[in-house]
């Protein structure tokens, strides 16, 4: 029924939409690093609506009449950190579809990595930079942790600039186990405190992995000629377009995401070009393929 | 000026707020909203909007709508009448034009007369520019004579068409009395140019009854006047005559008068008596004149508008409209 990202975009309901993303995706994209032999049990939880069935234990159900959840002990903890750029850009939307702009597909990409996640039994967090400030999810795993987040994600909007520096040093206390950092962002701001911070973790050894996204009207620069534009994030001046002028907006904007993803390159953080345009699944695939798949492709 | 009508000139600041307006739309520039903007080359902000005449025009007329309703609700009276002729309805239409081509008006506004032609201009001359000039032409008589010659503030020049002299004053009068001097005393009356009628019982026109028979007269008989000999009332002197009268249901009793007259002296001096105290005057016509202009108070704080105000803001308003939608198509 989903077919296409303009249908997706009026499907309110993030789960609905998650579930359809990652069904289109199939399974073992992100290799968990617990799953295998070498987990333990550990203890019984009570069944949560959102556990998987494989999950219960339908012995002790027989026993005791209730449902319980095995836990497993883990050797490793792998946090997902879901990064999401909120500033006023991502509001931009796409001049191709109707309904749909930057923030939609960056949280819904995000409220499938966290789908993802908790499916494997890993703990996730979520910040979101928007406004000035930087609001932090606490990592934590199981499906009450992916209700808060696709809670925590539904309920942004884009609005405000960055957040500095200072704002950003709570937000980098998840660095005390090892993560995979999902970041969606537009990537205008690029010599930005929040690229610092990535570029900090990438230091710290975690897996940083950013998803630029730009709807194709920003990418081709086919905007209504003859109309003044002001930038979303601050009192810009005006800026012009004439019909000459779109030769100068690709090559400034070719410029500036060369200089992004040489940035990215030099600091080995995993860069994933997309547009939102794009179906999801493919972005989706592309963005989560391990760094090592992408070293063999290339 | 009693009313705080006036104190409407303290709200023209509002004058303020078309030109604010105006003000706003030059700064406003249409820009949309771009994340990339910074990767298009920047203009000069078009702070300055080109002024199209639709732009100058609808601000004059704005203002004008708004002073034109300060002033309505002030109340500002603008003298807006010129020459003008007051024509009496029904006059002969040959000797209207005589007096006007007379008068050298033949280009001024005719109007017809209103009643009390004298109190309407008094009303209304604060309508009248300066230097303008009022006929009236009126028939002799319909104009009655003022206590005071009248006065204006322009110069009114009254004509009076020639009027047929008023038929004779007709009185009814009723005579119960054997003797005949009576009716030779309202003979001599009527000698004198009005015409006595003398009926045997009164009706509803009688104005005297003479009662000189002996007994009480019956208790139908009204009239406004008597005349009765004997009884006593209050004293009054008229044309030589110390006469009394008492008011009764049936009309005023008159007594002390010569019964019955019998010389042509009591005969005068009755009938001096009997038109001062009961025959009504007849009006005294203002006679044709010419009014030099007088400075007087103004009469123009009674609230009168001039007619045509409201569709002066009519208009204004109109016109506002419709450049409005002009300009935003």
């Amino acid at each position: 029924m989903l077919q296409t990202p303009a249908l997706l975009a009026h499907a309110a309901n993030l789960d609905l939409v998650i579930r359809h993303v990652l069904a289109g995706l199939g399974h073992g994209i992100h290799a968990g690093r617990e799953r295998g032999a070498g987990v333990e049990f550990s203890e019984y939880r009570a069944y949560a609506p959102g556990d998987e069935w494989r999950r219960v234990d339908w012995k002790l159900l027989a026993r005791a009449d209730r449902y319980y959840v095995r836990e497993a002990e883990r050797d490793s903890h792998v946090a997902a950190w879901l990064w999401l750029d909120a500033s006023a850009s991502m509001a931009e939307p796409s001049y191709q579809i109707k309904g749909l702009d930057k923030l939609w597909t960056a949280r819904t990409a995000l409220a499938c990595v966290a789908a993802i996640a908790q499916r494997q039994g890993d703990a996730f967090g979520l910040v979101v930079c928007g406004d000035g400030r930087a609001d932090v999810t606490p990592a934590a795993r199981g499906p009450r942790q992916l209700q808060r987040v696709l809670a925590a994600l539904a309920r942004t909007s884009a609005s405000g600039a960055l957040p500095d520096a200072a704002a950003l040093k709570a937000a980098l206390r998840i660095a005390a186990t090892p993560a995979v950092v999902f970041a969606a962002t537009d990537c205008l701001d690029w010599p930005s405190p929040m690229a610092e911070a990535l570029q900090r973790l990438r230091h710290l050894r975690h897996d940083v992995r950013v998803l630029a996204l730009r709807t194709q009207a920003e990418v081709d620069g086919s905007f209504p000629s003859g109309v003044a534009y002001r930038e979303r994030e601050g009192e810009g001046a005006l800026h012009r377009l004439l019909a000459t002028d779109r030769e100068t907006y690709r090559d400034n904007a070719f410029a500036h995401f060369s200089g992004v993803a040489a940035h990215c390159r030099q600091h080995d953080i995993v860069l994933t070009e997309a547009r939102i345009e794009q179906p999801l699944e493919a972005v989706l695939r592309s963005w989560l393929r391990p760094p090592s798949a992408r070293g063999a492709r290339r | 000026m009693t009313s705080l009508q006036p104190w409407w000139w303290a709200a023209l600041p509002v004058l303020l707020l078309p030109l604010w307006w105006h003000r706003q739309k030059r700064q406003r520039t249409a820009a949309e909203l771009l994340a990339t903007a910074r990767f298009l080359p920047s203009s000069a902000p078009q702070q300055r909007r080109i002024w199209r005449w639709t732009d100058v025009l609808l601000l004059i007329v704005r203002l004008a709508l708004l002073v034109a309703l300060i002033a309505w609700l002030a109340v500002t009276v603008f003298p807006w009448r010129g020459n003008t002729v007051l024509v009496a309805a029904g006059l002969e239409p040959g000797w209207v034009e005589r007096e006007i081509a007379s008068a050298r008006m033949q280009d001024a506004d005719r109007i017809a007369l209103p009643p009390e032609v004298l109190g309407w201009l008094h009303h209304n001359e604060h309508t009248w520019r300066d230097g303008a000039r009022i006929l009236v032409l009126a028939r002799s008589g319909d104009v009655p004579m003022p206590a005071r010659p009248p006065r204006f503030e322009h110069g009114v020049t009254f004509r009076l068409a020639p009027a047929a002299p008023p038929p004779p004053r007709m009185h009814h009068v009723v005579v119960a009395a054997q003797d005949p001097r009576w009716q030779s005393l309202f003979a001599a009356f009527g000698a004198a140019g009005e015409r006595y009628e003398l009926a045997a019982a009164p009706t509803t026109q009688t104005e005297l009854i003479v009662w000189d028979r002996p007994g009480i007269p019956p208790a139908d008989w009204k009239a406004p006047h008597w005349w009765r000999t004997g009884g006593a009332g209050k004293r009054v002197s008229a044309g030589g005559l110390a006469l009394t009268y008492t008011d009764t249901p049936q009309g005023r009793i008159w007594a002390g008068m010569p019964w019955p007259p019998a010389s042509a002296a009591d005969a005068a001096a009755l009938h001096a008596a009997w038109h001062t105290l009961a025959v009504a005057p007849l009006p005294y016509p203002l006679p044709a004149l010419e009014t030099t202009p007088a400075h007087m108070a103004s009469a123009a704080a009674d609230g009168t508008r001039a007619p045509w105000w409201p569709w002066l803001l009519l208009g204004l308003f109109i016109l506002e409209r419709l450049l409005a939608h002009a300009r935003r198509t």
